[in-house]
């Protein structure tokens, strides 16, 4: 590998791995990235480039002469600038690819053997590769031609050209393609195994014939001077060309010296006549001094050649060529075109290219030629499947070819391999060392052709696709067509609002403020009071309970309410169905059941009523059951007392409403989920306004209310009894004032004016009366006696600050 | 010795008591400790008697019968209060907690209705119209209530209530010294409605404390009987 890297732009020798050149800031580094082995190139896909700058320094000389003369020359020879641009400049980088591409399969050196034999480097042995025709599609000769020709003392390049006549058994190791291809008839040959200098039909390679015509001259030259020395070549001239100076030697067979008079100055006609390539008839035998190691197939080609044609001619032509600037480079590839074209065309620029360097190399001229084929002859087999894929830059001129481009060997890595390319031998290459312009002639993958890309190049300038090109445009109907409005998330308040709102915030910013506790004298006389007045109370019912004073007489004055309740209670019949629901909460147990208790008790003593038990509330039914148990447990255990109780009622003011609707589907069992209807206190009865009354048991206005308002249209003429507590029974009273409930018993009180009327039956009120009565006296006391604590407490504060002021 | 329940339930009730009473003394352990047993006694209950009297009788026990036997007005009675309640079971998981409203629509949709159409053929209409009835003599005569009596009943009801409804009305104008101010006239109607509503709060104030003191003597009435009775 190359030590250095030298600037394709500048020309500058650059260190290896060097990013860029250091006097262009040209990109030196390869971005040829590795490639999958067998991977085939996708349509569309664009081949990656490879820097081949590496190669800079095994060119041939006569490459880089050519080369800087066509950076040198400020004019270019129009008529044949002309003719080269037009077909494509990329064919002839393309020849040289392919040239190169059949020396891939050393990675080492991407230096195809015939230029290292050219170099004078000697080419390193490789191993017979079974060839395949279609494969070997592009090739010079066989890989162990140039050993072949070791071995023979021949040139490397002569070495594969064995003729087909002479080894026909040899002819796919020993031979190229073209070699092969040119020993064919040009029609039997099919469209795959077309390679891309079979064109010339057996023809010699012009450059070679160039070459040979050089050496001819040369040795003309120099034997007029020196006639016995062999001149010195030029340093850079590789080793075969130097062993044509040898043509100046006298030391020459009848053969060689044939072939060089015949080779030298052959005519294109004499060359189709004969079919023998021009190339080995003039320089092969110069180089064969001593020994006559020329098979004996070329022997007779050359026989045959010197037999046909005069010698004067082709020297004639040739001697232009020598002097030309571009006299190294070989002609070699002008035999790729076809021979007719490639002999008119020289022929006639003979003269212009003698006189006025061209920039273009003669072999670029000669591929171009091919690239357009003689309208007179029939189009070649391998233009319809073309041998090397089509350059990016094919309408470039040749300038760019030097100039531009890394090397002249990366020119075509730029080339979207054509569909019609025969596949390329890929198993001789070593994927990851493929130079680009290998990697262009890849086979690509038969697929229809993609769109192309290149419809939109604009550049995104902004949004999430900033910086990529050829997006998508967006569609116009989705555009937006004016500016979004903007709102303002600034509350629109005026001064009196916030003004407002700033109340309302102390507000609530005092709800959860802590207040300071101003003394704690009077937390401590707000304890003190408390205990005092629970000591009162405890004090005073303990005293009346336990004592069991009559101190107070039952109430006197029968109030309307409780008077319309002894009635409805009096005014039922015998062994009337009542309905009692028990509405209220155990702590209330003990006020509703001294209230309650006269009531049933009464009614029980005098009408023997079916009771049926009923609650809204989940403890209620326990309630009644523990209500029978108690103050009706004299007539439950001995007058033979039966009542159903139905349990729970769910549903609230819906559960009511429902069961006054239709009580029998609401509530079907009993509290034990036995059948309910069918016993003895629901006999009989399937509707509300069948039972004989309706008593509720409360201690909620809210309860009483509901069974009110849900019971209304329904119950009928039903008298309706409630026994209220006495913190409900003020709201109950508006009721019975509308007439909406028949009778109230209003709490304890209610109780004791029942019980005074229930036959002189003892019950709970009274032995709670004292106690009741003492305790209410003692709450009014108490708290007359407060309030006029604090009036005197606060005439006093006031009396103090008068007398303060 | 024989425990009988009656002694059992009256040394707790008697316990339980003393447990309450001590709040007066102030918060403390043993007060919260008997509140938290009620709270987990009554929510039990609860439950239970919802079980037992909801559950089972009105929804498991008829279900099998009402679907094989049923007719389709008996199944959709079944089937529907089923589908209901297993759309209240989901707001246990908080992704179909949504299913329950439903359910729950259906019962605040009927509950409304059943509430307002009783409040208002109930409450409203029955008490307006009961107190226009007391400048009846009619009305009052068959009640057995003179006229005077009437009359006088009826001109504190209505007093009391007109002013006790303008007392709620707090439309002000600004005054000249930027201050807030209701008219005149509705000031002097929501004071007189002022003292309707004290003597209205403190006759529930009374009834509050007849029925706390009636509970305590109640329990005090039971912790005497159980020691008497020991």
């Amino acid at each position: 590998m190359a030590e250095t890297i030298k600037c394709p732009n500048c020309g500058e020798i650059n260190p290896r791995g060097q990013a860029a050149c250091k006097n262009c800031l040209t990109p030196l580094l390869s971005v040829t990235g590795e490639l999958n082995e067998d991977a085939a190139i996708k349509p569309g896909q664009a081949p990656t480039k490879k820097d081949t700058a590496e190669l800079e320094p095994i060119l041939p000389q006569w490459l880089k002469d050519a080369r800087d003369a066509s950076r040198n020359a400020n004019e270019a020879d129009g008529e044949s600038l002309q003719h080269a641009k037009q077909p494509s400049s990329a064919s002839g980088e393309d020849l040289l690819g392919g040239l190169q591409a059949q020396t891939g399969a050393d990675e080492e050196d991407e230096v195809p053997d015939w230029l290292a034999s050219i170099t004078g480097a000697s080419p390193k042995p490789k191993e017979a590769e079974a060839e395949t025709p279609g494969t070997r599609w592009v090739e010079m000769g066989g890989s162990d031609d140039f050993e072949k020709a070791d071995d023979s003392e021949t040139p490397s390049w002569l070495a594969g050209l064995q003729p087909t006549e002479s080894q026909p058994n040899e002819k796919d190791e020993l031979t190229g393609d073209w070699m092969r291809e040119t020993s064919q008839p040009q029609e039997s040959q099919p469209p795959e195994q077309i390679a891309p200098f079979d064109t010339s039909a057996g023809d010699t390679p012009d450059w070679l014939r160039q070459m040979a015509a050089d050496a001819e001259a040369k040795s003309e030259d120099l034997n007029a001077e020196t006639p016995q020395d062999a001149p010195e070549l030029p340093l850079d001239a590789p080793d075969w060309l130097r062993g044509l100076g040898g043509a100046a030697e006298p030391a020459q067979n009848e053969e060689s010296a044939g072939l060089s008079e015949s080779g030298a100055g052959e005519s294109e006609a004499s060359l189709f006549s004969a079919e023998i390539p021009d190339w080995l008839k003039s320089p092969a035998p110069e180089e064969r001094p001593l020994q006559d190691t020329t098979p004996p197939w070329l022997k007779n080609e050359m026989q045959g050649s010197k037999d046909s044609e005069p010698p004067s001619e082709p020297k004639q032509e040739a001697a232009p060529a020598q002097d030309d600037a571009l006299g190294d480079l070989p002609d070699w590839l002008k035999a790729a075109a076809p021979q007719s074209s490639i002999f008119n065309h020289s022929e006639e620029q003979a003269e212009p290219e003698s006189q006025a360097p061209s920039d273009t190399p003669d072999w670029t001229r000669t591929v171009a030629a091919t690239e357009t084929p003689s309208s007179d002859e029939p189009a070649p087999a391998f233009e319809s499947a073309s041998a090397f894929t089509p350059d990016a830059k094919a309408n470039g001129s040749l300038e760019d070819l030097f100039t531009e481009m890394p090397d002249w060997l990366s020119a075509a890595s730029d080339a979207p391999a054509p569909e019609s390319a025969p596949p390329a031998a890929e198993d001789a290459l070593t994927p990851s060392e493929l130079p680009s312009w290998v990697q262009a002639m890849r086979p690509v993958e038969h697929a229809p052709a993609q769109p192309s890309s290149t419809g939109d190049e604009s550049l995104e300038s902004r949004g999430a696709l900033a910086g990529l090109q050829g997006v998508l445009p967006a569609v116009p109907g989705f555009a937006p067509t004016s500016k979004p409005k903007t709102y303002s998330n600034k509350l629109q308040a005026s001064d009196e609002q916030l003004a407002h709102a700033e109340i309302l915030e102390q507000l609530l910013a005092a709800e959860a403020a802590p207040v300071p506790i101003e003394s704690f004298s009077s937390l401590r006389t707000s304890r003190s009071l408390r205990w005092f007045l629970a000591f009162i109370m405890l004090g005073i019912v303990l005293f009346s309970l336990s004592l069991n004073t009559r101190i107070f007489s039952m109430p006197v004055g029968v109030p309307g309410e409780v008077r319309d309740a002894m009635l409805a209670a009096q005014s039922l019949p015998q062994n009337a169905p009542v309905l009692v629901a028990f509405d209220y909460e155990p702590s209330r147990a003990g006020e509703l059941e001294a209230a309650a208790a006269p009531l049933l008790d009464q009614i029980i003593l005098f009408s023997h009523p079916r009771l049926t038990l009923i609650s809204t509330s989940q403890t209620g039914s326990m309630l009644a059951e523990r209500f029978i148990a108690g103050p009706l447990a004299d007539h439950y255990k001995n007058s033979g007392f039966t009542y159903l109780n139905l349990g729970y009622l769910p549903g609230g003011q819906m559960g009511i409403r429902a069961f006054a609707q239709n009580p029998a589907a609401i509530s079907p069992l009993d509290m034990y989920l036995q059948p309910a209807w069918e016993t003895a206190p629901l006999e009989g009865i399937a509707s509300l306004p069948q039972f004989a009354a309706l008593i509720l048991i409360t201690d909620n206005a809210d309860a009483a209310r509901a069974w009110v308002e849900q019971t209304e249209s329904l119950r009928g003429d039903m008298p309706f009894l409630v026994v209220a507590s006495s913190q409900a029974a003020p709201m109950i009273q508006p009721y019975h004032d509308s007439r909406q409930v028949d009778g109230m018993i209003p709490g304890l009180y209610g109780g004791a004016l029942f019980e005074q009327y229930n036959a002189g039956r003892p019950g709970t009120a009274r032995t709670y009366w004292d106690a009741y009565s003492l305790g209410m006296l003692a709450a009014m006391a108490l708290t007359l006696g407060g309030g006029l604590w604090n009036l005197v407490a606060n005439l006093r504060d006031r009396t103090l600050n008068r007398e303060a002021k | 010795m024989v425990f009988s329940p009656d002694l059992i339930s009256g040394v707790l009730g008697f316990l339980f008591t003393i447990l309450i009473l001590s709040y007066l003394i102030g918060d403390n352990p043993l007060f919260r400790a008997a509140v938290y047993i009620f709270v987990g006694v009554a929510s039990g209950y609860a439950a239970a008697v919802i079980w037992w009297q909801v559950v089972v009788p009105r929804l498991l026990t008829p279900l099998l019968p009402a679907i094989l036997t049923g007719s389709l007005a008996e199944k959709i009675f079944i089937l529907v209060p089923l589908l209901g309640a297993g759309f209240i079971l989901m707001k246990i998981s908080p992704r179909l907690a949504g299913m329950a409203r439903i359910t729950m629509a259906f019962l605040v949709g009927v509950g409304a209705a059943v509430i307002i159409a009783g409040a208002l053929i109930g409450t409203l209409i029955p008490q307006v119209e009961a107190t226009i009835n007391f400048f009846d003599p009619q009305a009052a005569a068959a009640r057995n209530i003179g006229l005077a009596e009437a009359l006088a009943n009826g001109t504190i009801i209505l007093v009391g209530t007109v002013t006790s409804l303008l007392y709620f009305h707090f439309g002000a104008r600004p005054q000249a010294d930027g201050s807030m101010r209701r008219f005149w006239l509705i000031e002097i109607i929501a004071l007189a409605g002022r003292v309707f509503i004290g003597i209205t709060l403190g006759v529930i104030f009374a009834g509050v404390y007849a029925a706390a003191l009636t509970a305590l003597i109640e329990r005090i009435s039971s912790l005497v009987n159980f020691l008497g009775n020991l």
